[in-house]
């Protein structure tokens, strides 16, 4: 382990200009998404039905009272943006990690013990793959029923194959390290092995992982809330201001760019921040692949 | 020869462990969608029906009956073609998939066009950077394009073609007023049989939207999948013997480096488009466009169990089919893998 005392370097993967690019844009969600009530000029559910559909605050029309706009029931868009961060972070964190926790079991379970378990697993892996899974996670809903508790459900169920196949083959080649059979010649039990000497060297691709696992955790909610199939429609969120924007395009094009761009700005930080992880952390990557 | 009987061999494997996943696919189907607190019977009677009649239905649609047994006789339809009728739209569910997947397919195989064609230059353009300064500023930007799912790109041409420039159409397959020739489904092919070029033109212009959305989506990936082989063959002695014997930077990159760095990218590309067949759902509502996603999401809004089901398993046999087909062709591209 590495120790962090007074004077010592950065740890390499800070200084990477991508993570902190990653950090700063997650950051900012955060801020949003924990003081939203401070920050959201208005209520995000206040029908204002006397100013549906208003232009922002830049172009002719528009009302100092709703920077960027209405929609189609005269909510304010930049209020709903604000809160709709709530819902796009709690589902990124919890489903990843809920995706993590199961994919990462089932894949030391799997790549350690090898064998019948390892085909068991490998054939459950194999029958979720030959689902898209944007049809498997609308069937779960249909399933589930709607409600932030569900989509997190239902994103964990889906995309926790995406964890086990990638982390699976890390651990087979893991456990043929010497370290690990002089662990095993020790007398560590199983668990003690997998804990204590294998998980310290996967734990780079999963967390590189996990913070992709975030920006496609974040799409699936917008997914699903565009097709009504996510948060009930008195929580904010960002698919269901695309959908509402998309049946008043010709009138508020605007309307459709701001949750656009919010959804892109989200992904993209999780993306560059697992990409910048990925470079800093891989030990079999080169110094110059790292820079 | 040989060739032919080792393809023919993973052929067979194939089908066969397809038919189990298939098999636990419909079991998992049903049984999702079984647990719901929706009523089929009532469902399917007008709102003024008695308890009785519900109870009469419940018992002759076999509602009443053991799960096992209840997955039991819908298999056994299953194998006569018979998938169940619709409870909203008062139709057959085989007519309505049959309806519609000829749309989805054909927009999912243009779109995999378009991302070959986008992925292929894009990844061959990253790598003619390689090295220099500004292979960074593209690396970052494929990541930005990463960043980006076919769903937000959909709406994204959608309003930037449709809406501010309005060059392009972006609702449904055909403008009103165009004739719709009916063989086999596939609009484009079918305007081409039967010799309407109008009707090909308006359909393709309706194409080109959703399909550079899904493409675009795609071809970030590709390209990274294709630089990174490239680099990887580049490493290679074959490149400098090939060098060494002075052939052009050209011939080295199509006959020797291409040529070896495609095979990890085709095999991305048979994954990728199983995803591709599931994101055409979203493309589809966006645009309007009467496919199998529009169907399914009308289907959930409706509670409408059989066609959930029917789709859902079209789809999966789409994902599997695609895979065997992706499977095969890797084989037959790869030398390495025929030598037993």
């Amino acid at each position: 382990m590495l120790q962090y005392t007074k004077g010592r370097p950065l740890p390499l993967w800070l200084k990477s200009g991508r993570v902190q690019t990653g950090l700063v844009i997650i950051f900012i969600l955060a801020v949003c998404a924990i003081f939203a009530p401070y920050l959201a000029p208005n209520d995000p559910n206040e029908q204002n039905l006397l100013s549906i559909l208003t232009p922002p605050i830049w172009a002719e029309g528009g009302d100092a009272m709703f920077p960027l706009g209405t929609d189609s029931l005269g909510r304010c868009v930049l209020s709903r943006l604000i809160f709709g961060a709530r819902v796009a972070l709690t589902v990124a964190f919890t489903a990843s990690i809920g995706a993590m926790v199961i994919g990462a079991f089932f894949a030391h379970v799997a790549g350690y013990f090898g064998g019948w378990v390892d085909w068991v697993i490998g054939r459950i892996v194999e029958i979720w793959l030959s689902f898209p899974p944007v049809i498997l996670s609308l069937i779960l809903m249909v399933g589930l029923g709607t409600g932030l508790r569900n989509v997190v459900l239902a994103i964990i169920l889906v995309d926790w194959t995406r964890f086990c196949r990638v982390l699976r083959s890390e651990v087979i080649v893991l456990r043929r390290r010497d370290y690990v059979s002089a662990a095993q010649l020790i007398g560590f039990s199983h668990w003690r092995t997998i804990t204590r000497e294998i998980l310290p060297g996967t734990l780079p691709l999963l967390i590189t992982l996990m913070s992709l696992e975030m920006g496609v955790a974040i799409i699936v909610e917008a997914i699903l809330s565009f097709v009504g199939m996510s948060v009930g429609s008195e929580t904010a969120a960002w698919g269901q201001m695309i959908a509402d924007a998309r049946q008043n395009i010709y009138d508020a094009p605007f309307n459709l760019i701001a949750p656009i761009f919010a959804i892109f700005f989200a992904v993209f930080g999780f993306n560059i921040l697992g990409d910048g992880l990925r470079r800093t952390l891989d030990t079999r990557l080169t110094q110059t692949e790292r820079t | 020869m040989r060739m032919f009987a080792t393809i023919a061999k993973l052929l067979v494997k194939r089908v066969l462990t397809a038919i189990p996943i298939l098999l636990l696919v419909s079991a998992l189907l049903f049984c999702i969608l079984r647990i719901l607190p929706v009523d089929p019977a009532a469902m399917s009677l007008p709102p003024n029906a008695t308890v009785q009649e519900v109870e009469a239905m419940r018992a002759e649609m076999g509602l009443n009956l053991p799960l096992y047994q209840q997955y039991g006789i819908w298999l056994n339809k299953l194998f006569h073609g018979d998938i169940g009728r619709s409870i909203h739209f008062r139709q057959d569910v085989t007519s309505l998939i049959g309806s519609t997947l000829p749309a989805t397919i054909e927009l999912a195989v243009i779109a995999m066009m378009v991302a070959t064609v986008f992925g292929l230059a894009g990844g061959l353009f990253l790598f003619y950077v390689r090295g220099t300064r500004a292979e960074a500023v593209m690396d970052f930007f494929s990541i930005l394009l990463l960043s980006l799912p076919e769903f937000l790109w959909s709406l994204f041409l959608l309003l930037i073609f449709g809406v501010f420039f309005e060059v392009l159409p972006f609702t449904g397959r055909l403008s009103p007023g165009f004739e719709r020739p009916l063989v086999t489904g596939f609009l484009l092919l079918d305007s081409l049989i039967t010799g309407n070029i109008p009707t090909f033109f308006n359909a393709l212009q309706h194409m080109i939207l959703p399909c550079l959305a899904l493409g675009i989506a795609l071809s970030p990936s590709l390209m990274r999948v294709l630089r990174s082989s490239l680099l990887d063959a580049y490493q290679d002695d074959y490149i400098q013997q090939a060098r060494l014997r002075g052939l052009s930077e050209k011939r080295i990159l199509i006959r020797h480096g291409l040529k070896n760095a495609i095979l990890p990218t085709l095999s991305l590309m048979g994954v990728q488009f199983g995803f591709l067949f599931g994101g055409t759902l979203l493309v589809e509502i966006i645009y309007s466009y009467p496919g199998m996603g529009n169907l399914m999401v009308d289907a959930i809004r409706n509670a409408d169990l059989p066609i959930i089901q029917g789709a859902g398993l079209t789809y999966c046999v789409a994902v599997l089919v695609i895979s065997i087909v992706v499977d095969s062709l890797y084989l037959i591209l790869n030398p390495k893998l025929r030598v037993r």
